[in-house]
């Protein structure tokens, strides 16, 4: 539905997306993952046709961009980051407008806009002007106006920006929904739960490059099938007890220590390993492999929540 | 068209619902006029207060009755109380404040006049009021007069006639001595002065008129400001981006956003001019010339602005510029200070603003009773210098809308 490759856009110096190249089926959720600046918006500020590429090409249901892009438009739905809205007119008069720039009219530009009034729960405040909504009923009218025409494809730039976690479920839900009818959605997001949870599959971009690319299972298979577990407890670390096969310390003190461990097996043995040498242990936590680890990996970085 | 329209209709609904900022705007032109027409009559009708206009008419011939008996008649005699005197009592009583000006017929006017010989009429204004004499310097039948002796060529046959029927003298009187062979094409300005004014058939001089005619342009002017303000506004909140993303097309929001420029300019003007109407009474003139020269005054306004705000995008650099360019325009163009207190260096100048043409126009219209064809060169010069102003602007404003997204 969407094929991406080579897309460069550069501001100045600041290579912004520095050769994208990533394929979407059809009502497939894929993801991009990554921290402030990694080149999210101005990946979909081109797919959407506003930026100019500087390079590469989009294909979009097989009709390229380049020439404006004018049908391809028409089927595409985008969410900015930033709320668009007008806050001197109503929810209502917004979607109206949002609606009618995509043909919408009459009785059917009507319905649709209580459609998705409905979907989002604003239909009760829909008349108040947008300047009086809260920022969470702000960003729903936003997604709203993104999918008031029923695109077959969306484009989502972290839509939950900045909403409490009931409305930010009900966005994921929404989003989910319109996958399973058949919609192709691109999601962008700095929240590592949210792809977890919404993505297909998943891109891992920093710095305008694509990282990794893949289902989560893949993607976390590529650092390694290893769980991380943390002990703390009554130990020194220069008299740690002897470790069972597969097992390596990533970083020790006293009292508390990092191990990798191949299998979670092991960690009862090394349990007992304590236990007999007669120190005490307050806790373990074991973590399996998970989209943090993998970023860390990738991109040497953290990602910020 | 549809497309634009959808635009349009948005922008407008926009304006309607938070039309403060446009309001505070047309406040200009009307506390302007509240204020200089309120210093001249409140009533706005200056009958209570004519113009006392001294003459000193040292030729005592036909040349110097024509223009003293144009000032007693029809508009011109309720602006002009008509004073004579000799040169000396008239420096007394304007020392006294007792007059605006002194009109200088010169010895020999009338000679002058039939021996084509170039002569001049002196207008000495008081110099203590700043109003009342450029009245007296516009009247009809000294500036007829004037041109057509300051004019290269002897006067059409036609423009004498005028003069001549004003002065009621009977035409024979003088055909000996303006023989049909001597009549030639009148010169431009001869022509333009013959046909102004005269036709009016109003009620009298209205200051508020003469004050909202050259004031109307700058609120006009800032009210197109506010409305490409917000485009740039747009800009900033995403919601041109979010447009621009629709399969509308950028043509086509463009068109939209300047036809509401031009929509809101419209009826704000129209505020205006009812307001003027009702409130303080003006006469607005001949409809048609009234409403031929709005339409091309606002398509000027419209242009100048979209031309300014397609060449510079940046919005603190427009909130910066505009302004200024606002100011300056009008008041070369006279909406400031009236154009007609300007010397003939600043006149020149000023001629270059295009603002100048719409308040010339309006004035025309509202204080002189212009019609249509009277007025006709300013309302093709607006309509020119709206249309080149309008199609580059809107052409920039356009690829400013795609690269800056
Ligand atoms: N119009 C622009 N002019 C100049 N630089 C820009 C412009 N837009 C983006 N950039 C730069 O390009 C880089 C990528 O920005 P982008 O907005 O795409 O990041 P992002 O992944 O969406 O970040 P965030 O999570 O903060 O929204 C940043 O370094 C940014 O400063
Ligand atoms: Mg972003």
């Amino acid at each position: 539905m969407i094929e991406v490759n080579g897309l460069r856009k550069y501001f100045g110096n600041v290579k912004a997306v520095d050769g994208l190249s990533f394929g979407v089926k059809e009502g497939e959720i894929f993801g991009f993952l990554g921290p402030n600046g990694a080149g999210k918006t101005t990946t979909i500020s081109m797919l959407s046709g506003l930026l100019r590429p500087d390079a590469g090409t989009i294909t979009i249901a097989g009709m390229e961009m380049s020439g404006g892009g004018g049908k391809a438009r028409s089927i595409m739905g985008i969410v900015p980051q930033e709320i668009a809205l007008y806050e001197e007119l109503s929810g209502r008069e917004n979607l109206h407008f949002w609606g009618s720039l995509y043909g919408l009219s009459g009785a059917r530009l009507r319905e649709e806009t209580d459609r998705v009034l409905d979907m989002v729960e604003l239909s009760d405040r829909a008349d108040d002007p947008v300047g009086k909504y809260s920022g969470g009923m702000k960003r729903r009218i936003n997604l709203c106006a993104g999918l008031i025409h029923r695109p077959q494809i969306i484009l989502l730039d972290e839509p939950t920006l900045g909403i409490d976690p009931q409305a930010r479920i009900r966005i994921l839900d929404i989003v989910r929904k319109e996958a399973e009818s058949g919609t192709t959605v691109i999601y962008t997001t700095h929240y590592l739960e949210e792809a977890e949870s919404l993505c297909k599959r998943i891109a891992i971009i920093d710095q305008g490059r694509i990282h990794a690319e893949g289902t989560l299972a893949e993607l976390v298979k590529l650092v390694g099938e290893e769980d991380i577990v943390t002990i703390t407890g009554d130990f020194r670390a220069d008299a740690f007890p002897a470790l069972p096969e597969g097992t390596r310390i990533d970083r020790i003190a006293d009292g508390t220590a990092r191990l990798v461990v191949r299998d979670h097996g092991a960690v009862g043995s090394m349990l007992s390993g304590f236990f007999s040498s007669g120190l005490r242990v307050d806790t373990v936590a074991i973590s399996e492999p998970n989209l943090q680890g993998v970023f860390l990996k990738l991109t040497g970085k953290e990602l910020r929540d | 068209m549809k497309r634009v329209l959808i635009i349009f209709a948005n922008d407008l609904r926009r304006r309607l619902k938070s039309p403060l900022s446009i309001l505070l705007m047309l406040a200009i032109p009307l506390v302007m006029t509240l204020v200089i027409g309120g210093v001249f009559g409140r009533s706005g009708k200056v009958e209570m207060t004519k113009i006392r206009l001294l003459v000193f008419d040292a030729d005592r011939g036909l040349g110097g009755r024509f223009v003293r008996q144009g000032f007693e008649q029809g508009k011109l005699a309720e602006m002009f109380e008509l004073v004579p005197v000799d040169s000396i009592d008239g420096f007394d009583l304007m020392a006294e404040g007792k007059a605006s000006a002194l009109l200088v017929i010169p010895r020999g006017f009338t000679n002058d006049l039939l021996d084509r010989r170039q002569t001049a009429l002196k207008l000495i204004k008081n110099p203590s009021e700043s109003f009342n004499p450029i009245i007296a310097e516009e009247a009809e039948p000294l500036k007829k007069t004037r041109s057509m002796l300051s004019a290269d060529k002897w006067p059409a046959l036609g423009d004498m006639q005028v003069l001549l029927d004003e002065a009621k003298i009977p035409f024979t009187q003088v055909e000996g001595y303006i023989g049909d062979s001597l009549v030639t094409l009148g010169s431009e300005t001869a022509a333009d002065t013959a046909r102004a004014g005269g036709n009016a058939g109003s009620s009298g001089f209205n200051i508020f008129s003469y004050v909202m005619s050259g004031s109307l342009m700058l609120g006009l002017l800032f009210t197109s400001n506010i409305m490409l303000n917000d485009i740039v506004r747009e800009k900033r909140a995403g919601t041109l981006a979010r447009a621009l993303c629709s399969p509308i097309g950028t043509g086509h929001v463009v068109a939209g956003k300047v036809l509401s420029v031009y929509a809101v300019t419209a009826i704000a003007c129209l505020l205006l001019l009812v307001v003027g109407k009702f409130a303080f009474s003006m006469d607005l003139g001949d409809p048609a010339a009234l409403a031929a020269h709005t339409a091309a005054s606002i398509l000027m306004c419209t242009g100048i602005m979209t031309l300014l705000f397609g060449i510079v995008r940046r919005e603190r650099a427009a909130d910066a510029i505009a302004p200024v360019v606002i100011i300056v325009l009008a008041m070369l163009g006279g909406s400031m200070l009236s154009f007609d207190m300007f010397g003939e260096t600043m006149q020149r100048i000023g001629k270059f603003s295009p603002v100048y043409w719409a308040n010339d126009g309006f004035k025309k219209i509202m204080v002189f009773g212009a019609g249509t064809s009277d007025i006709s060169r300013n309302i093709l010069v607006l309509a020119v210098i709206g249309l080149a102003s309008l199609v580059p602007g809107a052409l920039l404003l356009g690829t400013g809308f795609r690269k800056g997204g």
